[in-house]
């Protein structure tokens, strides 16, 4: 019960952040919106027995990866009239029609579905209270995914590389020479 | 004890949080007397005279900086379970743990040879 | 902790990754003047990746390791044979052209050899996680490839196109992924496929596997999920839409066809009629965008897509003809390989052709088989070879394309094997066209008058290597079957 209480507490904040990042014409504000909805679905984690996930999703995802939003939000200018023009033809009606259908299917599989597949909600894991924690997320990170892990690691240095060459200025501006005639 | 009842004492205290900012303001507004002047609403900005707009534009440098804050961000999140588990894990684990950072540090000996952590 | 590291199973991805990070720390060290070393140790390096490969395939055998997420089979060995050879001649073709630049040459080998590394991973990946982070190294550094020419706003929006439509298809298909691990409880495709009986009623099944296409398909640019491809190939500088078209596509179908034939088979009822309307989508809707292209690139990047088309024919058949998905399994594999050959041949030539012609329309390369005929013979034989023109590899693909779907039987098969007939037919029209082009029609004075530069050796090496291939496999197809009898292999070692 309280599960249920918790996640309905939490999907409308969670919900409501997202339709702020879309709507929002400030995207500083829409920012926001999508921290406020990670805030909550931070606490939907915890609610799931995963408090290494939702400590990390605080501190990573609400804390750094906010931080850099920002910073690109500002580098691009806030004050920058965007263009709002929509470009196809009946856009909105269209827009209106995805949503329909996605809120359609979504209600399809909801009320179709047994869902004997929210494992948590059915109890029998509760109990353990190793579930979803560090120590079993260490055990299974650190010998199993081994690979993954590394290869995560390139990830990140790839990150910071690619975006070091494509932003930074030093040298001469950059510009390859060869063959602009195939783009042109 | 069940699980979500543990979980109060993170409640109370986030409510007790939001009542003391929330007592603070309603104090201020209350107590202060307000007395408004041109001098008084404006931004303040260490004490200068702010100049051009709040929404000024920043330098792509910032990003960077950003970005390699959030890559180290990631490892020290990677290093707890680690941490946790570094008994059992034992010299493969202290081995896994050298090559991930020996990777990340890569990006950032990168980062030093392109200069881009120098503020010009 | 008792669990062992098979290290001669992961040796090609460990001698590319030790590839990658010298190349990145000598291209930190070393002059501007000597940063072509880089290039020379990726090269090597790659080709050293295949040393522990051929290795493996004469041992025989399959080597399991991680509790059966990472499995080497020769599945995975032929696909990651497929994928650094490919990944080695785009090295190849990237020499010439990115060595004028020399401030960001280090990065460039840096990311295309990190992806090369994220498909050796992938093809191996017998689990979502690993999937997907071999995945992800695949495509993540491409974005960046993609908009390498930074002064030219077209490579600017190559990117961020792929970028965006990119980062929407891995929610999706982390979306699909995390609904099926809630379902199954497992992210192990055995342990799914094992669970999958007693779930064929749940509609949330479905919607995943549906989600996982979605993603999949993105990646493979096969239509309706093809928007980026032509704006990012036209716009990414050549060798970068070489490797998109083959490696990266490539990527995205041998993942998809991994998970529905290991970890679905149990609920093909679903995914074998989406299948089947993509195959059929991306061969018509391909082919006929290609009709209209006057650019090259343009032109190759429809060809693309309406190829993948043709490679998803087999394995669509046999699933909605609920018939033995191995064989098809081969004819993809086959049709892969032959593909990955010629295309980049053909890729090879574009990038010879511009600098010759100094123009990527095909109009302005009308005649250049009189300027300089060793190109223009090489230009009609990647581009009949990708028409299907026997003695050439592509008249092989074509052809175990075709008889594994007669295998299949049924009339929905029959109606696709018609489409896919039709779509050849329009396929060697547009392909056509290019050679006329450059045979038939009359060269433009400005043409003739321009100085023959010469290209540089890595580029020719390219396209001999490519040209050998295609013309061996068309004459001796026993080799390429061999591919396709192999990763055979994965019904017992990975299903």
């Amino acid at each position: 019960m309280a599960e249920v209480i918790i996640f309905g507490l939490m999907a409308l904040p969670a919900l409501a952040g997202g339709v702020t990042v879309v709507l929002a014409r400030n995207p500083v504000y829409g920012a926001m919106g999508l921290l406020g909805s990670m805030l909550a679905l931070g606490v939907l984690y915890v609610a799931q027995l995963a408090h290494f996930i939702a400590a990390i999703h605080v501190v990573v995802y609400a804390g750094a990866v906010m931080t850099l939003f920002l910073f690109v939000i500002m580098l691009i200018g806030v004050d920058r009239a965007d263009d709002q023009n929509e470009r196809l033809p009946r856009q909105r009606q269209l827009v209106i029609l995805g949503v329909l259908g996605i809120v359609a299917t979504a209600f399809a599989v909801a009320f179709s579905g047994r869902f004997s597949w929210v494992i948590a909600a059915t109890g029998e894991r509760i109990p353990q209270a190793t579930n979803g924690t560090t120590v079993a997320l260490a055990r299974v990170l650190f010998s199993d995914w081994v690979l993954a892990f590394e290869a995560t690691a390139l990830l990140l240095t790839i990150g910071s590389a690619g975006a070091i060459a494509l932003a930074s200025r030093r040298g001469k501006p950059v510009d390859l020479p060869i063959d602009p005639e195939v783009t042109s | 004890m069940t699980y979500f009842e543990s979980y109060l004492t993170v409640g109370a205290f986030i409510a007790l949080g939001a009542l003391l900012v929330g007592v603070v303001l309603v104090l201020a507004r209350a107590l202060a007397p307000s007395n408004p002047s041109a001098e008084k609403l404006s931004t303040y900005e260490c004490g200068v005279d702010p100049v051009g707009s709040g929404w000024s534009q920043t330098y792509v440098r910032y990003y960077l900086y950003g970005l390699l804050f959030v890559i180290f961000d990631i490892e020290a999140v990677f290093i707890f379970p680690w941490a946790i588990q570094l008994e059992s894990l034992g010299m493969f684990g202290l081995i896994e743990m050298l090559v991930f950072i020996g990777i990340l540090v890569l990006g950032l000996v990168y980062a030093i040879r392109k200069g881009v952590l120098r503020w010009e | 902790m008792t669990f062992e590291i098979d290290y001669l199973a992961l040796a090609p991805e460990l001698v590319v990754a030790g590839t990658i990070i010298a190349a990145l720390l000598l291209d930190l060290f070393l002059t501007r003047s000597k940063k072509y070393w880089v290039a020379v140790l990726s090269v090597v390096g790659v080709a050293g990746g295949l040393v522990p490969i051929v290795y493996m395939l004469a041992e025989g055998g399959t080597r399991s390791m991680f509790d059966g997420s990472y499995v080497v089979d020769e599945f995975a060995l032929i696909l990651k044979i497929v994928f650094l050879v490919s990944g080695y001649l785009v090295l190849l073709m990237s020499v010439s052209y990115i060595e004028a630049d020399r401030y960001y040459q280090g990065e460039y080998y840096f990311l295309l050899l990190s992806s090369i590394l994220g498909s050796l991973v992938m093809s191996s990946s017998r689990d979502l996680i690993v999937l997907f982070i071999g995945l992800e190294l695949t495509t993540g550094p491409l974005f960046l490839l993609a908009g390498w020419r930074k002064g030219d706003a077209k490579s600017n929006e190559a990117s961020l196109k792929f970028f965006i439509l990119g980062v929407l298809s891995t929610a999706i298909l982390l979306y699909g992924m995390s609904l099926l691990f809630g379902l199954t409880g497992s992210v192990e495709f055995t342990a799914i496929a094992a669970a999958i009986p007693d779930l064929v009623s749940e509609p949330a099944l479905a919607l995943s596997v549906l989600f996982l296409i979605v993603g999949f398909a993105f990646k493979a640019s096969a239509v309706p999920f093809h928007f980026w491809a032509p704006d990012t190939y036209e716009g990414a500088p050549t060798p970068v839409a070489a490797y998109l078209s083959v490696n990266s596509k490539a990527a995205g179908f041998v993942a998809m066809l991994i998970v529905m034939y290991t970890a679905l088979p149990g609920i093909s009822e679903v995914w074998a009629p989406a299948l089947w309307v993509l195959a059929a989508l991306s061969m018509t809707v391909g082919n006929l965008s290609a009709l209209r292209q006057g650019n090259i690139v343009r032109l190759l990047a429809y060809s693309s897509i309406a190829q993948a088309g043709f490679m998803l024919v087999p394995f669509a058949a046999a699933a909605v003809a609920g018939s033995d998905l191995a064989q098809a399994f081969s004819a993809t594999v086959v049709y892969l390989v032959i593909y990955a050959l010629m295309n980049l041949g053909a890729f090879a030539v574009v990038i010879a052709g511009a600098r010759r012609t100094g123009s990527g329309d095909i109009d302005d390369w009308a005649g250049l088989g009189q300027k300089d005929p060793v190109l223009g013979l090489l230009t009609a034989l990647f581009f009949l070879s990708l028409a299907g023109i026997p003695p050439l590899a592509g008249w092989y693909a074509k052809f175990v394309m075709f008889a594994s779907v007669i295998e299949a039987g049924g009339i929905s098969t029959l109606v696709l094997a018609a489409i896919a007939a039709v779509n050849s037919v329009i396929a060697f029209y547009y392909y056509a066209r290019v050679i006329k082009a450059v045979w038939l029609d009359t060269p433009s004075e400005e043409l003739l008058a321009r100085p023959g530069r010469e290209y540089a050796g890595s580029i020719k090496l390219t396209l001999a290597i490519s040209m050998g291939l295609t013309i061996a496999i068309g004459i001796y197809p026993t080799f390429a079957t061999y591919f396709g009898e192999a990763s055979r292999v994965i019904a017992t070692g990975g299903g």
